[in-house]
């Protein structure tokens, strides 16, 4: 349905054309740091960390965008939600960049030092499947289709069992090789840097839901990652 | 507890002639809650506010059936006195209409003619505490002689609520009263309904959807003659049921 008043369609087009930029760039963020990891490679690296202000400043048109929406049009119902999952979609890819950013920033230490049985491939796997559900729920959001929102948050599962599996595999890697605690811990925020992605993929997914039902969905998403709760022997 | 509705009107329906306006509208209204009563030109909401003080019967061809009561008693009853009904029933209008008299005669003008006040001095009371709960006093007190249309529109709108709740209503009945007035006089109205409404039971007709979003707690959707629905103003505001009134109040057709 459309409004009656069409500058007002207008402004929405404009806010979605905003989040879409804003999720093309967070996913081609995650995409090329796994890149840069799997190949080994560091030459581009500061060029991706310089990127990460393309988001922010996205981030903050849409701040500017939705303020002027909500002054202007005084939206209701459905429109209402819309600039308010807006805003918080923007605020949680802005996030996922600052991760990637942050993945780039270690990378560079990671990738030219060796810690022997570093899981790097489960690694990898883990990060393709965060980019998958980015992907996915972009794509959620942008046809308001909540089953599939419903589908990304069942997805999280497997991302923070995997997690929990690498910190353990990281864990003992360092302690094989006890003068490699700083790469060893690199590589543990990597790995929890990809893991925060997929839980920030996670609440884009319940946005999507919101915005179509009016309410959160109402059961508790269960938990997989145990890597907090890990002591030592 | 669900506390016992002030007015209850079930299968409500309104002719103008042969042309039905009304079509069976049942509902609960609360006491001491603003209800705004919502939805495009001609869908019904101001016949069904003109039927809950029987305004309609003044109109020719009219003809209302069905049941509304306000506490217990059936406001179409035969035996019912129009007269003691509006009392009880008050009016406040679109355009302010005060009477060409002066500031105190008209908010005494109804005690007056309804017998309620029994000596000067009573009279001087009520009218005094009516032009206070309306918010004007303060304004008028030194003026009560001048006549009532010069006061600005904002002001007049008010005079007009203190000449209704002067005769000691239980329910106010409000068709777009701030629609003629600048915002400054609109919030001024809107924040004095919103005192009102611990002493009276308030029911509104508004064209505008923040005004029923900022002074209602129940709002009612009305379209075709037809009720769609009705529930809390911060539900049909934020996720209505029905998508007729998603597409009211977010302007959209289609």
């Amino acid at each position: 349905m459309a409004h009656i008043l069409s500058s007002f369609d207008e402004d929405f087009t404009q806010i979605n054309a905003t989040i879409a930029q804003l999720g093309g760039i967070a996913e081609a963020q995650l995409l090329e740091v796994t890149d840069y990891l799997e190949k080994r490679k560091v030459d581009g690296l500061d060029a991706l960390i310089a990127r990460d202000k393309e988001l922010d400043k996205l981030d903050q048109d849409l701040h500017e965008q939705a303020i002027r929406l909500i002054a202007l049009r005084a939206p209701m119902a459905q429109d209402l939600r819309r600039v308010i999952v807006a805003l918080k979609v923007a605020s949680s890819l802005e996030r996922i960049g600052d991760y990637s950013k942050n993945i780039a920033k270690r990378s560079k230490v990671v990738i030219p030092a060796q810690l022997d049985g570093a899981p790097m491939a489960s690694l990898i796997r883990m990060s393709g499947m965060v980019q998958e559900m980015l992907h996915s729920v972009m794509d959620a959001y942008m046809e308001m289709d909540a089953n599939l929102a419903d589908e990304i948050r069942a997805r999280d599962l497997e991302v923070d069992k995997l997690h929990t599996s690498l910190f353990k595999s990281l864990l003992e890697a360092i302690t094989e090789q006890p003068d490699k605690v700083a790469i060893g811990s690199h590589l543990l925020f990597i790995a929890k840097n990809i893991e925060r992605i997929g839980d920030y993929a996670t609440n884009i997914a319940e946005q999507v839901y919101f915005l179509v039902h009016g309410e959160f969905p109402s059961d508790e998403r269960q938990k997989a990652d145990t890597s907090s709760l890990t002591q030592d022997d | 507890m669900e506390e016992k509705p002030k007015i209850t009107a079930r299968d409500v329906n309104v002719f103008y002639g042969d042309n039905q306006a009304l079509f069976g509208v049942g509902i609960d209204i609360p006491a001491n809650n603003v209800t705004a009563l919502i939805g495009p030109s001609g869908c019904g909401k101001s016949t069904f506010l003109r039927c809950i003080n029987r305004m309609n019967d003044v109109i020719e061809g009219c003809s209302v059936r069905g049941n509304i009561h306000i506490d217990d008693a059936n406001i179409y009853d035969a035996h019912l006195d129009v007269v003691e009904l509006r009392a009880r029933v008050g009016m406040v209008f679109q355009k302010p209409n005060p009477f060409p008299k002066s500031i105190y005669d008209n908010v005494a003008y109804g005690p007056r003619i309804h017998g309620q006040a029994t000596s000067k001095a009573d009279l001087d009371n009520i009218v005094e505490k009516s032009l206070r709960r309306a918010g004007l006093w303060e304004e008028v007190k030194d003026r009560l002689a001048a006549i009532g249309s010069g006061l600005s529109g904002g002001q007049q709108q008010r005079l007009c609520i203190a000449r209704a709740i002067a005769v000691s209503p239980d329910v106010i009945l409000m068709d777009e009263p701030c629609s003629a007035l600048d915002p400054i006089a609109t919030a001024i109205i809107e924040d004095l309904i919103e005192e009102l409404r611990n002493k009276y039971t308030i029911v509104m007709v508004t064209h505008s959807m923040q005004q029923a979003a900022r002074v209602s707690q129940k709002t009612a959707y009305f379209h075709l003659g037809k009720l769609v629905e009705f529930g809390n103003t911060s539900d049909i505001f934020t996720r209505p049921q029905f998508e007729q009134t998603e597409a009211y109040i977010s302007g959209k057709i289609g």
